[in-house]
């Protein structure tokens, strides 16, 4: 037990679910020091808006900013801007990459992830990733010449940014090395919904290609040469690889780290004392009995407040306090004015029941393995999703999954 | 407590109806639909108010009556 008046907690990460653990710590009274190092400068926005509404020209600025957090009282310091250089978690000691340096009794970790570059997409002019709003304005900066872009990759972002593009009458092309577009995020199972959607608003698919390089001229990208030697002509070429978890700065902290940090049920990673929140947790989800690094905004949410509250209680000697954190994951995707909506978890599941609503614009799919629902997705179908959203919850609460390979 | 929605921004995106089912309905056409008043549950209005700071596109404002 430790007096908390004079204990110091740091929250490692400036998006949602850093925000929302620091929330979650002044709305619980905490007495000590809250330490709140964002890492991105400039506050707290919408990821989500960026590839859909922000992108679409629908929305300014301003208005997906989340608003500034009001401490309440507490002791909240505010590092803007600086980030994590290394962390030594045996010793409870962070160092900045601002020089500074902090001794702590407590460490949220919500540093997210960044956006995955191959190597072949670096260091070329016009040729840009999604995933901060730094990107989203170079992007909204590069389209005003009403560039011939191509997409690479044809997941969530490269389908949603293709949507979101073709809106304001640009050419676009989207290459997927995968047969399917949204192969992972939808298990294929919409086979080619989403392809007949793309090309049925006019942008180019080319599915089961891959790219064998970028062509530039004077250090600018002026189109791409596929496999098989087509050649694409583009003047803003849009990276949508995935990401990948924000741990380099815990090489060597003493911390488990596989595909972000290595969690239990209850958000704690290898070290007492130390959780971890939002797209870089990798936690054992009991509601799954999987482990699995979920990428989505009410995730980042959920997890950065039941992380505090779980740090909260361990710091407290309040072994009961420290609750298993359950989720059904779920997302939604804007694309030309529809919204396509998942939730639970479908890798491992073995079947698929196919749905087609009468005067619905798409299908609504629910995926079992064995006898047992564990997720659904629909597009416009909110209702439908929501309701097998319970269904899939139940089940998960009254049987336990063997883990199977995701 | 009553849920102020501004429509020029919600997009029906169910964030709010996934947390508090009871309260929040988004329809086929994705419209939301607010249940007015709100049940007087400590435990629901809780969660209306984890909806409201979870809207990824700030579309809900509470109202305390």
């Amino acid at each position: 037990m430790i007096d908390l008046h004079s204990s110091r907690i740091i929250v490692a990460g400036g998006s949602l679910s850093g925000q929302s653990a620091v929330t979650e710590l002044i709305d619980r009274g905490f007495a000590g020091e809250i330490v709140w190092i964002t890492g991105e400068a400039g506050g707290v926005y919408s990821k989500p808006a960026l590839s859909k509404e922000f992108m679409q020209g629908r929305v300014s600025l301003e208005s997906i900013l989340l608003p500034a957090i009001d401490p309440c009282g507490a002791n909240l310091k505010i590092i803007d801007g600086s980030r994590g250089l290394s962390l030594d978690a045996q010793a409870r000691h962070l160092q900045l990459d601002d020089g500074r340096y902090f001794d702590f009794d407590g460490l949220l970790i919500c540093t997210g992830a960044s956006a995955r570059m191959p190597d072949f997409a670096l260091n070329i002019d016009n040729v840009l990733p999604l995933r901060t709003l730094e990107h989203a304005l170079a992007i909204q900066q590069a389209v005003r010449t009403k560039p011939r872009v191509l997409i690479l990759g044809g997941g969530l972002i490269g389908c949603e940014m293709a949507a979101s593009l073709r809106g304001l009458d640009l050419d676009v092309t989207v290459v997927e090395m995968q047969s399917s577009l949204l192969e992972r995020p939808f298990g294929g199972a919409f086979g080619d919904y989403f392809e007949q959607l793309q090309r049925r608003n006019g942008v180019t698919v080319l599915t089961g290609q891959s790219l064998a390089r970028l062509q530039t001229a004077n250090g600018k990208v002026t189109g791409a040469e596929l496999a098989d030697s087509r050649l694409l002509p583009a003047d803003l070429v849009l990276v949508g690889a995935g990401s990948i978890p924000e741990t380099a700065w815990l090489a060597g902290s003493g911390l488990a780290l596989e595909n972000g940090v290595v969690c239990d049920d209850t958000l704690c990673s290898s070290v007492p004392g130390i959780f971890a929140a939002g797209d870089v947790a990798s936690w054992l989800n009991p509601l799954y009995g999987v482990r699995m690094r979920v990428e989505h905004w009410t995730n980042a949410s959920a997890q950065g407040r039941a992380a505090a509250t779980n740090l909260l209680a361990a710091l407290c000697g309040d072994a009961p306090g420290i609750k298993s954190f359950g989720d059904i994951p779920y997302f939604w995707s804007d694309q030309f004015g529809l919204k396509i909506q998942m939730v639970g978890w479908h890798p491992g599941h073995d079947r698929v029941v196919v749905d087609q609503p009468e005067g619905a614009p798409g299908p609504v799919i629910t995926y079992f393995r064995g006898d047992r629902l564990v997720a659904a997705a629909g597009v416009n179908a909110s209702r439908a999703v929501m309701t097998f959203r319970r269904q899939i919850e139940a089940e998960a609460r009254r049987t336990v999954l063997e883990p199977a390979d995701a | 407590m009553k849920i102020m929605v501004d429509r020029t921004k919600c997009d029906g995106n169910g964030v709010c109806m996934g947390i508090a089912p009871e309260v929040f309905d988004v329809d086929d056409e994705l419209y939301l639909h607010v249940a007015d008043p709100i049940p007087d549950d400590p435990e629901l209005r809780a969660r209306v108010r984890q909806a409201v700071t979870s809207c990824p596109i700030l579309a809900l404002k509470p109202v305390e009556k």
